[in-house]
């Protein structure tokens, strides 16, 4: 028959030998190179602008998990503290250390091995290490031992051979002595734990993350808890169970616009219910958790309902076909199906709850908060914000702090999703 | 109720005049004066039909003349969608299945179904055929539900060809396979009544055969309606053919005497391939 009608309609068998054939031909390879050579541009610009993030923050944030530290010898037994170390077995230990004078021991100390100004050289609250020192080990009462010192901020820019812009007098004061105890081997800088286990500090040779990782630990886990399920819920009820009408049209809307709503409003909204009416606490964990909860739902609800709505027909009458239950079919079939389509929307709503910042200052997660939440109830503050938080200083020595603090929340982040895309990864292979 | 008599061997089966079509004893379903409507849309006009234990039961008819759409009020499934409506009586053993008491689920149990295209879940061979059996809590233990899908899987006449591999996955069988793989899932449940929808329509002729012998093998045991496309095929697996003509039951009958010596010019133009 086709024959036949083309030569009848009046048309010419093709020629695919014509030049303007090859041309057209060539055009279309030089259009798919183009078209492969464009997509590889764009991978190897988003994994170069990926690899500077990475070096930026690492190189300048390493620095952020080491400290400067100045030996300090102490003689503990010629000190004033009498504490006989069999007393710190008792169950009055913490307040006999308490009670005990650290601070003006490691004055004396300082005085007597570096002169006059040498608290200068030492972190403010540096007489802690003793403390904590003396709780580890009792016996050191009954010696003199030499225990390395958080240094000072100064210091701390003079290991770093910043002698500040206008090289004031104190500064290269500071410099000249630093080379001194550097020469006398008497500092050293050293991985220290204290930016991973302590909570921030208006010193930063003293501040640390532990506070911020855990609020955003706890404000996560709050999310999670409540956006995770009433999201998988409502994209069930609206998915399986709505009835089609203007009611559930009007809700679609708005759960899809809510997605898009700016998250300094959800801060607003958290505000005013939370704190306003419902008189939770501030800064709290649980309202962080609660506010960023309002605003991963939606991202949740539409992922789960294409995740849902993807799930071909044929497996739910096949189901139905042998006589599973509604909620058999649902439980069984359509939430396994869909899992690694909600799952990705978790992740990515998870991902942006973690990174939020806005919503967070407004319900007053912005507070200086020096000792980590032990609890959902308890201030806190998280990670974005202490970033933002230590980015405001004045102090130059937060600037490293600063890079150390976004490096904590990028391994954050990637922890997360590592966790989200192994769990999604096995529920794929269970089929 | 299972032991088969044969009406084949019954009186001439003249035009659905006062001489049953179908023997009382071994009538399994009955449906009179169903409408379905999609909408506004009526897509079943009056059928009444009854369907035999004994033996298979064809529905033909041209495309879109409703055939899918009876046969799904047959376990309702036809209740999944929202649009669908269904009116008149449909009895299971003389039970009305549109009955509010009736438990839909149980009919499905009772009435089984394949569909046109094959659709294992995307799980192991396995998981397949023994998923019916463990939501209706037809096995006892481990080995009776072992039994009972490798039972199914011979019967489906697909247990040779996956016997070792049990635990891959359903949707890495090949067509054939996965529609005999449906049929096993259909029959674990130990239904009284398939219903199969175009079974054949996505395989080779070799799979078609299987198909069919199976169809034969089953006959007796459960009380079968099939839809087909193909007359040869109708011819082959049944013993009473109904034609459907745009909502219409047009002619039901003893398939031999259906296609020799249909009744209805309908009926006769269709099986000329006049039309459809
Ligand atoms: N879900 C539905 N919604 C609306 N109309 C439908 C639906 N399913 C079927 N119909 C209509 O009902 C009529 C009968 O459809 P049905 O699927 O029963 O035909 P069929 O005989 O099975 O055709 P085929 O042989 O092509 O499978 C058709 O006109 C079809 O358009
Ligand atoms: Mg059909």
């Amino acid at each position: 028959m086709n024959a036949t009608t083309a030569s009848t309609d009046g048309r010419q068998p093709t020629d695919w030998k014509t030049d303007a054939m090859q041309r057209r031909i060539r055009a279309r390879y030089r259009a798919e190179k183009r078209f492969r050579f464009y997509g590889l541009a764009a991978v190897f610009l988003s994994a170069g602008f990926l690899a500077f993030l990475l070096f930026t923050m690492v190189s300048s944030g390493a620095r952020g998990f080491t400290q400067v530290q100045i030996a300090l010898p102490v003689d503990f037994a010629a000190s004033n503290i009498v504490i006989e170390p069999e007393q710190l077995d008792g169950n009055d230990r913490e307040q006999l250390l308490a009670l005990a004078d650290f601070q003006g021991l490691a004055q004396e100390s300082m005085v007597a091995a570096y002169g006059d100004d040498g608290q200068a050289l030492f972190s403010n609250g540096a007489w802690v290490q003793l403390r904590n020192a003396v709780s580890d080990d009792p016996t050191l009462l009954n010696r003199s031992e030499v225990i390395w010192m958080p240094a000072s901020t100064e210091i701390d820019f003079a290991a770093r051979g910043d002698a500040g812009e206008n090289q004031s007098e104190e500064r290269l004061a500071m410099m000249e002595r630093y080379q001194a105890l550097e020469e006398a081997g008497q500092v050293r800088s050293a991985l220290s734990w204290t930016f991973l286990t302590m909570g921030d500090s208006s010193d930063p040779t003293l501040a640390g993350i532990w506070g911020a990782l855990k609020g955003s630990l706890f404000t996560m886990l709050v999310t999670l808890a409540l956006a995770f399920p009433i999201g998988v819920l409502a994209a069930v009820y609206l998915e399986e169970y709505a009835p089609q009408n203007r009611w559930t049209d009007i809700i679609e809307v708005s759960i899809n616009n809510l997605a898009a709503v700016p998250s300094i409003i959800f801060g607003l909204l958290g505000l005013a219910i939370f704190l306003n009416t419902f008189h939770l606490p501030r800064s709290a964990a649980i309202v962080g958790g609660l506010t960023l909860a309002l605003m991963t739902m939606p991202v949740i609800v539409i992922a789960g309902r294409n995740a849902i709505k993807s799930v071909p027909p044929s497996i739910r009458d096949a189901a139905l076909g042998v006589g599973a239950s509604p909620v058999q079919v649902l439980t069984h079939h359509v939430l396994p199906l869909s899992l690694p389509g909600i799952l990705t929307g978790t992740i990515i709503g998870m991902s942006r709850a973690l990174g939020e910042t806005a919503p967070l200052l407004l319900i007053g997660m912005r507070a200086f908060v020096p000792s980590p939440p032990d609890g959902l109830t308890d201030p806190a503050t998280v990670l974005p914000v202490q970033i933002f938080l230590w980015s405001d200083e004045l102090n130059p020595g937060f600037v490293e702090k600063t890079s150390a603090a976004i490096i904590v929340l990028l391994v954050f982040l990637l922890v997360m999703n590592g966790l989200a895309i192994w769990l999604r990864n096995k529920y794929e292979q269970r089929w | 109720m299972n032991d088969a008599t044969d009406t084949q061997a019954a009186p001439e089966a003249k035009p659905a005049t006062d001489e049953p079509l179908v023997d009382p004893a071994s009538l399994k379903m009955t449906a009179r004066n169903v409408d379905v409507y999609y909408g506004d849309k009526q897509a079943i006009d009056d059928v009444s039909i009854d369907i035999g234990m004994d033996n298979v039961t064809a529905f033909i008819g041209p495309s879109g003349c409703g055939k899918s759409t009876f046969l799904r009020t047959l376990n309702r499934m036809n209740d999944t969608i929202p649009i669908a409506r269904t009116s008149g009586q449909i009895e299971l053993d003389g039970e009305d299945i549109y009955d509010p008491d009736m438990d839909v689920v149980q009919l499905r149990a009772r009435v089984g179904m394949v569909f046109q295209k094959p659709n294992p879940f995307p799980k192991s061979i396995y998981e397949n055929v023994a998923y019916g059996p463990r939501i209706h809590g037809l096995a006892g233990s481990k080995s009776e539900l072992d039994q009972i899908v490798e039972k199914s899987l011979i019967r489906a006449g697909l247990f040779e060809e996956v016997k070792d591999r049990l635990d891959d996955s359903g949707t890495a069988l090949s067509g054939g396979q996965q529609q005999r793989l449906c049929i096993a899932r259909a029959i674990a449940v130990d239904p009284e009544v398939i219903l199969m929808d175009e079974p054949c329509s996505a395989l080779d002729p070799i799979a078609t055969a299987k198909i069919e012998e199976l169809i034969h093998e089953l006959r007796g045991k459960y009380a079968i309606v099939i839809v087909t496309h193909n007359m040869q095929q109708a011819a082959r697996v049944s013993q009473r053919t109904a034609f459907f003509h745009l909502g219409n039951l047009v002619e039901y009958g003893e398939t031999s005497e259906l296609f020799t010596n249909p009744h209805q010019e309908r009926t006769k133009d269709y099986i000329t391939g006049r039309y459809g």
